[in-house]
């Protein structure tokens, strides 16, 4: 298993006039899972495959620890990889599929087929040893094309977009696998998403990307409450943008002054920027300064849509059982219960 | 009702097969069985043919260069293929274009360009015979592999590959070939048989196989180069069967 830290320096890939990777920097510790996220075409794939050796950059290193492997081709970087489509040998049996790394790497039968139940043990398909992928679910093919990509002890297990192709419940629960197999097996891996959800789940740190670049890496919720940018605050969980006039080190939103948080000592019109669970709601006839537009119930929570007076759209996260009397049409009294809030 | 139109198009492809394959062949083959003047069947000219001298030697040689042909064939159209439906290249139409030419290309221009262009040494071995079949079968041999190369997840298989430490060449001969199996036992079909059966370009470049040593026979003795003909008819056949079950389909088997 790896023992060197992954290390991206100033990477560049462009394709055409798309510039994929702008200088990116990245450090992977080891032992440890960052996911990168981010839009379609931020370059989070591009990242990966320079990893991998399956793209060459334009410019900058990979290192291992000391060890610079930009040159090294693919099949001797020793990076176990899941992809996002399904990518099965359909000629091998599962079994055939999870060995095939340590067949590359000429270990004998019998081991490699003790390796191969091993795995496939671990991620519950021991039974399936000897069928072929055809006849799996798609679940069962992401869970033994990880079993393939772990088979060999890879240096970094590069994770592209591995459960986009899976319904919910199934997303939920090898996502959780896979956390599981990085934290026992102690495998330095690279994930890759635009789901934030599975990011911040399953990550010790996230990468936000925008336009080739690192915007900011971070643990998750680190991430979610010190957004450092307004696309990062933006991109990670939901956000409301509510306009407001700044003075300073101040920001008056809603009726009400709060400190800034990333304070630029602007003077005049902002938008502050509130994440639904720091905003009440609570029903009022009188004082109301918003109506409620929707209501969706989401199980413990309910997610208020609401409209100021001004016409401002703003979202809350409100516990379900004081969310009764919320109903689209009530006049309602909208406060901001966060002591700081950031300013765009 | 429903059966009937159901059952049309295959009654029409049957009247057709049977038209233009069937019949002939069946014609040939009782031609071949016919005891010339002294009327009525025997199976004398097959034994004819099996007796002559030239008949295993010539049908050895043409067999051994047609699977000589159809090596070149897979050695040369399968990474090609391969990088070009990776690289996602420009050149792809342009090469699917050059591929057509053999068939506009009169083959005496292929024979003349030969005796012109290639050096002596080449020309003095009946080997420069397989790089030419190549180039006739070469419309044939490529739109059997780019139409299994299409079909298949080839990018992501072979980065699987890849990543999983086989070298280009592993992940072509461990998964890609398996994976496009049937494409390859088409390819191999097509070009062994086009092959076996070349006359013009041979002829012109005064060589002698199978095909021509028939011909040869048959001004002497026509019934018995008939049936040296039905006897070669089955030789592709048995290799290409060969082929098939050299490599069997795991997973059908498996889920059968």
């Amino acid at each position: 298993m790896s023992k060197e830290n992954l290390i991206l320096q100033s990477i560049s890939k462009r394709f055409g006039a798309v510039h994929a990777l702008d200088n990116f920097d990245l450090e992977v510790k080891v032992g440890e899972l960052v996911a990168l996220l981010g839009p379609s075409g931020c370059g989070k794939t591009t990242a990966l495959r320079v990893v991998a050796g399956l793209e060459r950059q334009d410019s900058g290193a990979v290192k291992l620890g000391g060890r610079d492997i930009t040159n090294v081709p693919a099949h001797l970087r020793n990076m176990g990889m899941v992809f996002q489509a399904y990518s099965l040998f359909p000629n091998l049996s599962v079994e055939e599929n999870v060995a095939f790394g340590l067949q590359m790497r000429k270990v004998n039968k019998r081991d490699r087929q003790k390796k191969a139940g091993e795995l496939l043990e671990l991620v519950g398909l021991n039974t399936q040893h000897k069928r072929f992928p055809h006849q799996l679910s798609g679940g069962q093919q992401q869970r033994v094309a990880l079993a393939r990509a772990l088979a060999f002890e890879p240096e970094i297990l590069l994770l592209d977009e591995p459960l986009s192709a899976l319904d919910a419940q199934v997303r939920s629960n090898l996502r959780e696998e896979i956390r599981r197999l990085q934290l026992s097996l102690g495998t330095t891996a690279l994930f890759v998403t635009h789901d934030q959800e599975e990011a911040m789940a399953i990550s010790d740190r996230v990468g936000v990307m925008s336009h080739g670049k690192l915007e900011q890496i971070a643990s998750p919720d680190s991430l979610y409450n010190n957004p450092a940018t307004e696309f990062v605050a933006g991109f990670v969980g939901v956000m409301n943008y509510i306009p407001g006039y700044q003075n300073g080190k101040s920001v008056s939103i809603l009726g009400s002054d709060f400190k800034v948080k990333n304070s630029s000592g602007h003077q005049g019109a902002t938008s502050a920027l509130v994440r639904p669970e720091s905003i009440t709601v609570v029903a009022k006839e009188n004082s109301s300064n918003a109506v409620v537009v929707t209501r969706s119930f989401l199980g413990a929570s309910s997610r208020i849509l609401c409209k100021t007076l001004d016409g401002t759209l703003i979202q809350a996260l409100v516990p379900s059982e004081e969310s009764s009397e919320l109903i689209p049409g009530a006049k309602v009294q909208v406060k901001i219960s966060a002591n700081e809030v950031l300013v765009s | 009702m429903k059966l009937g139109k159901l059952n049309l198009p295959l009654i029409i492809t049957l009247l057709l097969f049977g038209a233009f394959v069937v019949i002939p062949m069946g014609s040939a083959f009782e031609y071949s069985i016919r005891r010339g003047l002294e009327g009525g069947y025997g199976l004398q000219n097959y034994l004819w043919a099996v007796r002559e001298e030239d008949f295993s030697y010539y049908l050895i040689r043409s067999t051994w260069l047609s699977a000589v042909t159809v090596l070149i064939t897979l050695v040369i159209l399968v990474p090609t293929l391969t990088w070009i439906h990776l690289s996602n290249s420009k050149l792809r139409e342009l090469i699917d274009g050059l591929s057509l030419l053999p068939l506009v290309i009169p083959v005496v221009a292929f024979a003349v360009g030969a005796q012109i262009s290639f050096p002596e040494f080449i020309q003095s071995s009946v080997m420069e015979l397989p790089f030419l079949y190549f180039i006739l079968a070469l419309p044939y041999a490529y739109r059997a592999l780019d139409i299994g190369l299409k079909a298949i997840p080839l990018k992501t298989l072979s980065e699987a590959a890849r990543s999983a430490g086989a070298s280009w060449l592993r992940a072509i001969v461990i998964v890609i070939l398996p994976v496009i199996r049937s494409a390859v036992t088409a390819t191999i079909a097509l070009t062994f048989a086009l092959s076996i059966g070349e006359f013009t370009m041979t002829v012109l470049l005064h060589w002698d196989t199978f095909p021509t040593w028939v011909t040869y026979v048959a001004q002497d003795n026509l019934l018995g180069a008939i049936a040296i003909s039905m006897i070669a008819l089955l030789v592709p056949f048995v290799l290409i069967s060969l082929v098939a079950l050299l490599t069997p389909e795991k997973e059908i088997k498996e889920s059968n």
